[in-house]
Order: structure tokens, then C-alpha cells, then sequence
């Protein structure tokens, strides 16, 4: 019935190539965002704005304001991880995003020039989780 | 005096060119289609309108493919909205690599099918977008920490689409050939 899914053996060669090189790459990405204490970078354009420890379980939120391309970006950075509140692009996709958590993750908005990436290895023992 | 007198196109130009419209608004479609899904991530669209672009060029050859990559962003981008926005900027780069892309693939590489050039070109599709943003808008390499995931997907995708390209490709030249007989 899936026939037409098989493929060539070119085509299963080229996949297995790719999935090798992109688990080789996602594995070296990994291992150099899991190291040192959880942290959210914020950079506007080539500049790193800030760089923020994520607050642990009871401790207060960090809400910021980052001039971009067409104005301000807010910033929160709580528990749950690191969102962008509100932002002045049209598409509102870096905000419906929602917070993000995990280490190797980010939240961006291309047409402000916003980027949130999350670093850092978990104290409660998960390797890849900001929390 | 001289008269002027005004060619009329033949017959297959004409079929060829109507052929390719058709194949164009199918894309301008599946375009605005795809941009009014909710984001399965950032940057990732499941690549619909990049199989009309894989149907052009098995169809109709290479300057077809390219033009109708680069037709389907621009009156796609009419209807959304998008015109010169970064969107516009990142889907052309990416449209027009896997274009290319697909093309090297189906001329260099051998006995590869439709699958494997579709794959290519949505993997080049993700690399192209990716290298677009942070050339022109975010300069970190920051930015690619989100790329291996984005790249299975488009391995998934990518796969599919070609089977899909295949089979209704596949379809398309049974009807010419019955239409032709009759």
C-alpha cells in the first residue's frame, strides 16, 4: 500500500547520511549548551544584550524591555523559563512561542532582530532540561 | 507602407505556458495555505508549495522550477502581506536554494528518484533559511542551536513530499500518454 514511500537505495543512502551528520551535530550542540548553571542570553542583532540565571522554584521573575529593529521587546524570565511578553512585530509568532525551558532552546523575532537562547545544565540531574 | 503582422503561438508553447500557470497558482495556494498554519515551530512549514516546485522541474525542466520558486514567493507574498517583510526575504532564500539544490540532485546524482531530491531540497531549504537570518538579520550563532530538530522534521517532510511528487507525477504523465493515444 506505502509503496511509493520506499524510495531508491540513493534516496535511503542520502537519508541515512543526513540523519547521521544532523544527530552528530545535535549531540556537539548539546554538549556545548548543557554546560554551566541554566542561563537565558538575550542579543539584539550581532550584540549580547544580557545574560540572565533562570530563578529557581520561589524566587521573583525578571522582566525586561530590549530595543529592537521596529521598538520594544518585552522580556520575562521566570520558573517555567523565558518568553517574549510582548513584541511590536506583526506576526506575534515569538510570542505565541510561550516560554521555553529546555537548554539548546530559543525564541526569536527575526523582524526585531531578537533572539532568547537557552544554555545550561539542570542541577536536578536532567541533562538537556533548564529548570 | 509595410504591415505589421503579429505571430501567433504555437500550439505546445501555449500548453507549456498554461501548464506552468497552473502549476504557479497551485503554489501561490498551497503558500498562502501553508503561511496560515499554526507554527509547528519556528521557521518549519510542512513544504507543499516546494513539491509543486519538484513537479515543475520533472514536468517541465529546470528554468520552469526556478522561475515558479521565485513566482510563488512574490504573488504569494502579495497575498499574505509579506512583501520585502524579513518573511519574504527568508522564504525567497530558502525557495530558491532548494530549487537549485533539487536540480543538482536531479542531474548529478544518480539513480536518485524524486524522494531523495525532494529530501535535499527541504534539507537545504531549513540551511538556507537559517544561514539567511542570521547573515542578515540576527548575527549569533546562537541561532542554530534549534537547527537539528528543524532538520529531522524536514528530513520527514521532505520524504514525503517526494512521494507524493512521484506519485502524482507519475499520475500525470499516465494522462498525457492516454490523451495523447486518444
Amino acid at each position: 500500500m506505502f509503496e511509493f514511500l520506499k524510495g531508491t537505495w540513493t534516496d535511503r543512502v542520502l537519508l541515512l547520511v543526513s540523519l547521521v551528520a544532523i544527530v552528530a551535530g545535535w549531540i556537539m550542540i548539546q554538549a556545548y549548551v548543557s554546560s554551566g548553571p541554566p542561563m537565558a542570553e538575550i542579543y539584539h542583532a550581532d550584540t549580547l544584550v544580557a545574560t540572565y540565571r533562570l530563578p529557581q522554584k520561589g524566587e521573583p521573575p525578571i522582566h525586561l524591555q530590549v530595543e529592537g529593529e521596529l521598538g520594544m521587546s518585552e522580556i520575562v524570565i521566570n520558573e517555567q523559563g523565558a518568553r517574549i511578553a510582548s513584541s511590536p512585530c506583526a506576526s506575534q509568532r515569538c510570542v505565541l512561542s510561550g516560554p521555553h525551558r529546555h537548554a539548546g532552546d530559543m525564541v526569536a523575532c527575526v523582524p526585531n532582530r531578537i533572539l532568547i537562547a537557552l544554555r545550561g545544565h539542570a542541577e536536578s540531574g536532567f541533562d538537556a532540561i533548564v529548570e | 507602407m509595410k504591415q505589421m503582422t503579429l505571430s501567433r503561438p504555437s500550439l505546445p508553447e501555449l500548453e507549456s505556458k498554461s501548464r506552468w500557470l497552473a502549476l504557479l497558482m497551485l503554489a501561490i495556494g498551497l503558500h498562502v495555505f501553508e503561511a496560515s498554519l499554526p507554527s509547528l515551530g519556528p521557521w518549519f512549514k510542512p513544504g507543499l508549495a516546494n513539491l509543486v516546485t519538484l513537479l515543475a522541474l520533472v514536468l517541465m525542466g529546470q528554468r520552469a522550477a526556478v522561475s515558479l520558486a521565485i513566482g510563488r514567493v512574490i504573488v504569494g507574498s502579495f497575498f499574505i502581506g509579506t512583501l520585502f517583510t524579513p518573511t519574504f526575504m527568508i522564504s525567497m532564500a530558502g525557495g530558491l536554494t532548494a530549487a537549485l539544490v533539487m536540480i543538482a540532485a536531479w542531474r548529478w546524482i544518480p539513480a536518485i528518484s524524486l524522494i531523495g531530491v525532494s529530501l535535499l531540497g527541504a534539507l537545504a531549504h531549513m540551511l538556507a533559511q537559517f544561514v539567511t537570518v542570521e547573515f542578515l538579520f540576527i548575527q549569533q550563532a546562537a541561532l542554530y542551536y534549534a537547527l537539528p530538530p528543524l532538520l529531522v522534521l524536514s528530513c520527514i517532510s521532505g520524504w514525503i513530499n517526494g512521494a507524493l511528487a512521484g506519485y502524482i507525477a507519475g499520475h500525470l504523465d499516465n494522462k498525457k500518454d492516454s490523451h495523447e493515444k486518444i
